[in-house]
């Protein structure tokens, strides 16, 4: 089945995650910007890894027939840092026109801050000006209020709801999500978020309708073969192949396909991969390795 | 202050540390060059170790009487002797005083700014390092989060509700220990009571465990009609969540709950669960 990642921060991921996520079937990934597990202390390291997300990873993961996409957005946890904030913010709109950027992200709360606030609802109007959808993440701590002050913030901006994914989702949060016109995402995790089981159940409760699953694979634990592994529990639990398909493919190349920077028809054949190529000087063989190449 | 300190720190370095040390003191006195700060307050790990002080009695009455609400028994030599540092540049300017305090901060690494989080609790003009204190509970990186939320009297001296409210959740994310917030009780406010008992829904309804302690920050301040979703606790095979349902039911002040705790003493067979059932029987009667 063809699967597409709609949240996975490959960056953190070796070249075995990009062959195992190839051999399961992933065929496109948006990898959206978010925080590096510690703080940034200048503006310089926001322009190097927007760009590494814009370069080096999109190639990464061409040599391994997926195609990345990404979305680019000042995190909240960093939006508490005024003097950064307002550096990283000037520099979004140039980021934002660049090819493969599919939406405004990761935005939203963290510690759910008056500060978290303002660059949240700055960031929902410059979407707006960019005429980009928005991927929101919801706070890990008091998760069901900092969800329903997101939805409220998107209203009250007038940001249109169906050009916004509220990602992160649990049993609580979910119908809120669906009672507004927005997306839903949910974050399969070995441990925290969402697991597998909880989510066969989810869908035989919601349906597919605007509901999506993502690895959100990064340096903490995590497995970039969530979306397949989720895809097969719910295949054994007895949930149709047009369910599953939507919710694996069909709704997240719906939801970025709102960007008009992911072509649907183009999106669903895998690309052939030349493991010759060369980024900058790089490649991703060592010495001695034979390259792939596909004709 | 700073001379028992110091006198701590001598006792327990090497005859090498100390040397090292002594030379790193005379760095500090006017003009103070930044970049040998930053390499000293980097090197105490090296020079000093990181020992645990492990005080003697008389030492820890001592300082007890110069510091009641600081814990110092578990900081490193590496942390004392940093803190030393920063005292001994006090003689700065305040503006520049606190940036270049803020600097050993930025540039740290973990141990460093563990040790930074620690060792503001000593330093003048303690408030001006609110931000960064703030800043560290963003931190994925538990032993730091430690350091700020654990044996630190500064959060609930010097946060305000909200960051206060988030340390707390997020220290009940990753395990730890309620009666590690030094001031705790202190800070008890409907917000947070709401904050804990909204977390312990979610893990009830993703099947999860919650832990144990939670109910000690749910009860003080939580709706009076919520009260009761504590009692299955009061049940549970484990006894560390009868113990802190127990506990934690001291906060109420109606006879259901009264009920509930005289119930479960009829049949608790754990020691510690019945010392915490007759506490919190006896606060209710005040």
């Amino acid at each position: 089945m063809k699967i597409f990642d709609p949240h996975i921060h490959m960056t953190s991921r070796t070249t075995d995650d990009y062959s195992a996520m190839a051999q399961n079937g992933i065929l496109v990934i948006v990898e959206p910007s978010f925080w590096l597990g510690q703080p940034r202390t200048n503006v310089g390291s926001f322009i190097d890894y927007f760009n590494s997300l814009l370069g080096w990873e999109r190639f990464r993961a061409s040599q391994f027939g997926i195609r990345h996409f990404c979305t680019i957005g000042l995190n909240p946890k960093e939006a508490n840092n005024p003097r950064l904030a307002e550096e990283v913010l000037s520099l979004l709109p140039r980021y934002l026109q660049k090819d493969g950027v599919v939406a405004v992200g990761e935005i939203g709360y963290d510690d759910q801050t008056d500060a978290e606030e303002r660059i949240f609802a700055r960031q929902l109007e410059l979407a707006m000006e960019m005429d980009l959808p928005v991927l929101v993440h919801t706070p890990h701590r008091d998760k069901k209020r900092g969800t329903i002050r997101s939805l409220d913030l998107i209203r009250s901006v007038g940001f249109p709801e169906e050009r916004a994914l509220i990602d992160h989702n649990t049993e609580e949060t979910l119908p809120l999500v669906l009672d507004t016109g927005c997306w839903a995402g949910h974050t399969i995790y070995p441990h925290t978020k969402m697991d597998e089981v909880r989510m066969v159940k989810l869908v035989k409760e919601y349906g597919s309708e605007r509901i999506l699953i993502n690895s959100a694979a990064d340096w903490g634990i995590s497995d970039p073969l969530k979306v397949p592994k989720t895809t097969d529990l719910m295949l054994e639990s007895g949930i149709t192949l047009q369910t599953i398909r939507t919710i694996v493919w069909d709704n997240p190349a719906h939801f970025f396909s709102q960007s008009r920077r992911l072509d649907l028809a183009g999106i669903d054949t895998r690309p052939s991969i030349d493991q010759t190529e060369f980024y900058g000087g790089s490649t991703v063989l060592r010495g001695g390795q034979t390259p792939v190449v596909e004709t | 202050m700073i001379d028992f300190l110091t006198r701590i720190l001598r006792a327990r370095a090497s005859s090498r540390g100390w040397n090292w040390f002594q030379a790193a003191c005379r760095r500090t006195d006017i003009p103070v060059d930044l970049n040998w700060l930053l390499g000293n307050y980097a090197g105490a790990s090296l020079r000093l170790g990181k020992r645990a002080l492990n005080l003697e009695p008389e030492e820890t009455r001592r300082w007890n009487s110069l510091s009641p609400d600081l814990p110092l028994d578990h900081w490193g030599l590496d942390e004392l002797g940093r803190a030393i540092l920063l005292l001994r540049i006090a003689h700065l300017p305040p503006d520049e005083y606190s940036e270049t305090v803020l600097e050993c901060y930025r540039q740290g690494d973990s141990r460093e700014q563990q040790s930074w989080l620690r060792g503001i609790n000593l330093l003048p003009q303690r408030s001006r390092f609110l931000d960064a204190a703030v800043d560290a509970c963003r931190t994925n990186i538990v032993p730091l989060l430690e350091a700020i939320a654990c044996e630190n009297p500064y959060p609930a001296a010097h946060f305000p509700e909200l960051n206060f409210n988030q340390m707390v959740l997020k220290s009940l994310f990753n395990g730890i220990r309620m009666d590690r917030i030094l001031g705790l009780e202190s800070r008890f406010n409907p917000e947070l009571s709401r904050m804990a008992d909204d977390y312990a829904s979610e893990r009830e309804a993703a099947g999860r465990d919650v832990p144990p302690d939670i109910w000690w920050v749910v009860a003080p301040r939580i709706a009076p009609e919520r009260i009761g979703r504590i009692y299955p606790y009061l049940q549970q095979g484990n006894s560390r969540h009868r113990y802190w349902a127990a506990r934690a039911l001291g906060y109420a002040r109606d006879e259901r709950s009264r009920a509930q705790l005289e119930q479960r003493r009829t049949v608790e067979s754990d020691d510690r669960v019945l010392a915490a059932i007759d506490a919190s029987l006896a606060k209710m009667v005040q």
